[in-house]
């Protein structure tokens, strides 16, 4: 253990404190072309009549691409883990979120970019957006996916995301208070200082470098390969200096544009976002809606939850279904309920398309675990500290998705969260650590869990 | 046009419009100081000004032709560190480093015209300054140690070190 408690140098730190740091927007090759972007000006829309002619026509103008220049025009991020492509890379004959790209241009400098996007020709038709989750059911709601309103390709060709354990009528027919609560925590954008950028470099033999802020370097590349349809050993994919990502750099958001600019332009191509370009245009992690009902006893054991999660994916798909799944498994938080009925939804909305972010899928339920053990605390007048630690994870115990917890932190936790907030737990709690479950802290509905946690 | 760009002088071309952060970055070459926003909201293109820190992207060139600007690579080499880079260091005050720039400059500043190790005043010099890593707890301990005046053994957090020296814990 020569690492733990030493000052170990940061690998970057000199670099970072004498601005040698090179960013993907420091490096310089002569010649770069600036990139601006036609995007959607409206949430829903069909489109015809695309004319990038004049705009091709303008001096100082070097390419410009739409779908139509795109070898595979749809590859989803998680194509590799069988789910299936939805997106576009450049919208085709319809937009489906206020942003979306439509065709870009790259030119001699950033002037001419912007004149030539202006120059771009192209008519819309209005829809009817979706922008809420609860309406996604209603018969008269907008019809906005290919695949309806909610993502319908969880394993054995499924439309939501389902965990059973136990016997949740059980539950709900021993308890002595249902406890129900909505929870909808927003949309928040990562806001990283260094906005989306990508450099790509074309070689005279083909071959691309591509500078990227990715915080995913191999997604990108593979991203990268399946649009442009290139081998792996065409690109070189040059990462791992990132200005803050926070999840918001797993999607990969330029490169691909940038590799098809060089492509046609036969020059270096930088792409990099405005900073009202990554506030209203690139993926924010997802708004929720979660609806819990818990049965508790009087003394405040949980023996049963009901819940639903509604996750607002945005237009596309994209890494949702992972992080709905990540939910589920997450969804008791830091406690142990062994009965349970858990049906998760990914919703599409005319939102931008939603994405990781720290703690993807959940720091919302997380959220809104915790604010509903103190509700519960609240109905049943109990201390919110001891209704934690009586349903807390405690070694031997069996997560929703039944992996069985061998080193729960649950119990340390709140003890010191109580310690932080001067509170004096009665003694049977003080006393409590987060070994496996006995005597009082063993009740009946947790027996058989315990016992065997295959019988669930 | 004329700069001082770290004590060199510099000739500069681009219209006396263009901001100060553009002709440092595509026109010099100096690309220390960062596009955070282009509206001075973030703080990551701050340089100094006549020894004030400001903001570059709304800075137009031609209003301070002549001036002598100072950014962080003006500040030390990696072997010649000033005590607020090796602040910096010494407290791990950088995480993804987009923002180092402009809180270096801002935190010399701050030093410059006397400021104290007063954790307050040193969160009132750095208030237009965005870490969106959070590190601000850090970055405020490095201040204050180079308001103070610490010394700094960065033997042991200097590139090279590695692991081969820990700190003589074994």
């Amino acid at each position: 253990m020569k690492a733990v408690g030493a000052r170990l140098p940061r690998y970057d730190g000199i670099e970072h404190v004498t601005g040698r740091t090179t960013y993907v927007d420091d490096v310089r090759v002569p010649g770069t072309l600036w990139t601006k972007a036609l995007r959607s000006p409206l949430h829903s829309a069909t489109f015809s009549g695309l004319d990038t002619s004049k705009a091709e026509a303008m001096p100082g103008v070097r390419a410009v691409i739409s779908a139509a220049d795109v070898p595979l025009l749809e590859y989803g991020h998680l194509s590799a883990l069988g789910i299936p492509a939805d997106e576009p890379l450049l919208a085709k004959d319809e937009v489906r979120y206020k942003g979306q790209p439509i065709a870009l241009v790259a030119a001699e400098d950033e002037e001419t970019a912007m004149a030539a996007v202006e120059a771009i020709g192209v008519d819309f038709e209005e829809r009817e957006p979706l922008l809420d989750i609860r309406r996604a059911w209603d018969e008269d709601a907008p019809k906005i996916h290919q695949w309806g309103n909610w993502y319908p390709h969880f394993e054995g060709e499924m439309d939501c995301r389902q965990i059973r354990k136990g016997s949740i009528d059980e539950a709900f027919e021993q308890a002595d208070t249902i406890v129900q609560g909505v929870y909808r925590p927003a949309a928040i954008e990562h806001v990283p200082l260094e906005t989306q950028v990508a450099l790509v470099v074309p070689e005279a033999n083909g071959r691309l470098t591509i500078y990227s802020c990715t915080q995913a370097l191999y997604f990108s590349m593979g991203v990268v390969a399946a649009h442009l349809q290139l081998p792996l050993n065409k690109l070189k994919v040059v990462g791992g200096t990132v200005g803050g990502g926070f999840g918001g750099k797993v999607d990969t958001a330029t490169e691909t544009m940038c590799s098809l600019l060089a492509q046609k332009s036969g020059r270096p191509v930088k792409w990099r976002w405005t900073r009202e370009e990554e506030f209203l245009c690139s993926s924010t992690r997802a708004p929720w809606h979660m609806e819990v009902a818990d049965a508790v006893t009087s003394d405040g054991w949980i023996l049963g939850r009901k819940m639903l999660t509604l996750h607002d994916s945005g237009a596309y798909a994209r890494f949702s279904p992972y992080g709905l799944t990540k939910h589920s498994f997450h969804h008791t938080g830091a406690y142990t309920i062994p009965n349970l009925h858990f049906d998760g939804y990914v919703v599409f909305t005319n939102r931008v398309p939603t994405t990781a972010m720290r703690g993807f899928g959940v720091t919302s339920v997380s959220f809104a675990t915790e604010t509903h053990l103190s509700r519960i605390a609240d109905v049943l007048g109990l201390d919110p500290y001891e209704v934690r630690l009586k349903n807390a994870n405690r070694i031997g115990d069996t997560s929703p998705n039944r992996i069985v917890y061998t080193d729960p932190s649950t119990v340390p936790v709140v003890k010191a969260l109580a310690d932080g907030m001067d509170v004096t737990l009665a003694p049977e709690y003080a006393a409590m650590g987060p070994g496996q479950r006995e005597g009082d802290l063993l009740p009946e509905h947790l027996v058989s869990q315990l016992a065997d946690p295959e019988a669930h | 046009m004329n700069l001082t760009v770290n004590g060199v002088s510099r000739a500069v071309q681009s219209a006396p419009l263009t901001s100060l952060l553009d002709v440092l970055r595509e026109e010099l070459g100096v690309t220390s100081p960062k596009a955070g926003c282009e509206q001075g909201g973030c703080g990551a293109c701050t340089v100094l000004v006549g020894g004030e820190p400001q903001r570059a992207c709304l800075t137009p060139v031609g209003a301070i032709d002549g001036a002598e600007v100072t950014t962080v690579e003006g500040l030390g080499p990696p072997e010649e560190l000033s005590p607020v880079q090796q602040a910096f260091t010494h407290h791990y005050a950088a995480q993804c480093g987009f923002c180092t720039a402009g809180m270096l400059l801002a935190a010399e500043a701050y030093i410059e015209r006397g400021g104290t190790d007063d954790r307050e005043a040193i969160q009132e010099a750095l208030s237009g300054h965005v870490c969106r890593c959070t590190g601000y707890v850090k970055i405020i301990d490095a201040v204050a140690a180079a308001a103070r005046g610490d010394s700094f053994d960065l033997t042991t957090t200097a590139p090279g070190a590695g692991m081969t020296n820990l700190g003589g814990v074994s």
